[in-house]
């Protein structure tokens, strides 16, 4: 996953990963190499988590640099903060990986700017769901505690955390690791020159090498891909053909929560909520007459395949979409599948950050034979047309 | 009541497909009448959400035309739409719509009987598959 020749710097942490990360950033702050810093603080009512940009270095004491769930996804507080341009602060953003890798696929759209920001992701353990969070603060702090010191998820995370193969680094400019290692030491990584950059502006030396930690990733690496591969599987069955999918979304109630939740779909007006998307009475009536009945209001799986058309070549399988569900559908169990097909086709994986624009704004000209019956010419690559 | 006649949606570009049907016609080329044309600005334009509203609505098939590659008016939009295509098709099979129905092609405007043949070829196809019961709302 990373260059052996790749090193990082050690963080004492007493206080446990977290612990490290804020006092990472303070000193960052004092030193005035970051203006501002966003991260997660508890809510006053103490069940939920909420983003907070702070510029105010005594807040710090009060965030939560890894919470145990995720209420928001980052990159939409990142897209908030960044839709017009870059602006001028340096902020740094402690996120999940699934956050930072939303954040990239929004700013290859264009909504978010990420030039002055610094993106920070730690060896996520996975998030507690929302609901359960919410029921039970004190209990899921407790199971959360066990997650992060085994590094893994248990029965109270969402469910795509089982199966989310990038819970580690990916393409953000520093990380923080404590996989692997002993509980006294957290590892920060730089992973882009910004991030080199701001370690060597605080003065912390890379010296140590990075093998502990990447075997410990490594291994539950393994793992998670093997729980992947029998949940597809699971799902694949579960969805077999129209009827399968008709039954998984049987009991959506059409609030579109999964959409508004989710990162990705930031179109100020979806089709699905749009004018257009209204069916003509006289046309219901028509079909009702035809076969001899039909459900009201209609359109909810047109939705759900539509918006697997949209956006699954971006999803990240965050799981905001399953968490925001009142009916409690596993949509992203759902999503997670169909998107990681559909990125498949094209060998995209979304979030990464690496120049590579979407797969619907390249093309190669010689690819894809079985979608029309005559491709003629097998010329060359030529590049995208941006 | 008379045989069941499949409805096939063609959706064509303006800049090539719909001139090959064009030429297809003042050279009074014979292909049957079971297409609805709607032209677009290009194949690029075609959201998969076109094709499965339409068959939705009760289309037994849709085709969708394009230029060939290397000829788009617009330089990639063919290459584009055959990315969508390349995403939409796998879904819709998995959703149980038969390959056939849902077909793409590349016409160009001087390829009138090409065009003859290719709605001959979808409209034989889908006869074969019979009416759409897929995506057509139901309880």
């Amino acid at each position: 996953m990373t260059d052996s020749e790749l090193k990082g710097a050690v963080l004492p942490a007493l206080k446990k990963p977290g612990g490290a990360v804020r006092d990472f950033l303070r000193l960052a702050m004092e030193k005035e190499l970051a203006d501002a810093v966003i991260l997660p603080m508890k809510v006053p009512s103490g069940d939920s988590f909420a983003w907070i940009l702070m510029n105010d270095i005594s807040l710090l004491d009060d965030a939560v640099p890894i919470a145990a769930t995720m209420p928001v996804q980052g990159a939409k507080a990142l897209r908030s903060l960044t839709r017009k341009g870059p602006g001028n602060l340096k902020i740094i953003a402690v996120m999940r990986p699934c956050e930072i890798r939303a954040a990239m696929e929004l700013s290859k759209l264009g909504q978010v700017h990420p030039e002055n920001l610094i993106l920070a992701t730690y060896d996520c353990p996975g998030a507690v769901q929302l609901q359960k969070y919410v029921d039970d603060p004190a209990g899921s702090e407790e199971y959360f505690a066990g997650m992060l010191q085994k590094g893994k998820p248990d029965d109270s995370a969402k469910p795509v955390c089982h199966t989310c193969e990038n819970f580690s680094m990916f393409d953000s400019d520093i990380h923080f690791g404590y996989l692997g290692l002993s509980e006294k030491e957290v590892l920060v990584i730089p992973g882009s020159e910004k991030g080199s950059a701001l370690l060597e502006g605080l003065g912390l030396d890379l010296t140590k090498d990075l093998q502990a930690w990447e075997k410990g990733i490594d291994q539950l690496k393994a793992d998670k891909l093997n729980s992947r591969k029998s949940t597809f599987e699971e799902t694949k069955a579960q969805l077999n053909g129209f009827n399968g999918l008709l039954s998984v979304f049987a009991n959506c109630i059409g609030c579109h929560n999964c959409q508004s939740a989710c990162p990705i779909c930031y179109c100020r007006l979806c089709y699905f909520d749009s004018e257009t998307a209204e069916q003509d009475p006289d046309a219901l009536i028509t079909a009702a007459e035809k076969r001899g009945g039909i459900s009201l209001p209609v359109d909810r799986i047109m939705f759900h395949t539509g918006r697997m058309a949209h956006m699954s070549l971006s999803c990240v399988s965050c799981g905001q979409c399953s968490d925001a569900c009142p009916v409690s559908i596993p949509v992203a169990d759902v999503f997670s599948y169909v998107a990681d097909q559909t990125q498949r086709t094209f060998e995209y994986t979304a979030g990464r950050n690496d120049g590579d624009p979407l797969p619907l704004r390249q093309f190669r000209k010689a690819e894809l034979p079985g979608v029309h019956e005559l491709v003629k010419d097998a010329d060359a690559e030529v590049p995208s047309h941006e | 009541m008379s045989e069941w006649q499949p409805k096939i949606l063609a959706i064509l570009c303006n800049w090539c497909s719909y001139a090959g049907a064009d030429l297809a016609g003042v050279s009074r080329m014979q292909y049957p009448p079971n297409i609805r044309v709607v032209r677009v600005p290009c194949s690029g334009r075609v959201d998969p959400l076109f094709i499965m509203k339409s068959l939705q609505s009760g289309f037994d098939g849709v085709l969708v035309s394009g230029c060939h590659p290397g000829d788009c008016h617009y330089i990639s939009g063919n290459y584009v739409a055959r990315r969508k295509f390349a995403v939409l098709k796998p879904l819709l099979e998995f959703i149980g719509i038969e390959p056939n129905r849902v077909q793409f092609s590349w016409i160009s405007a001087g390829e009138g009987e090409r065009f003859a043949t290719v709605v001959t070829k979808i409209t034989e196809d889908v006869r074969k598959l019979g009416p759409s019961t897929r995506l057509v709302k139901k309880l």
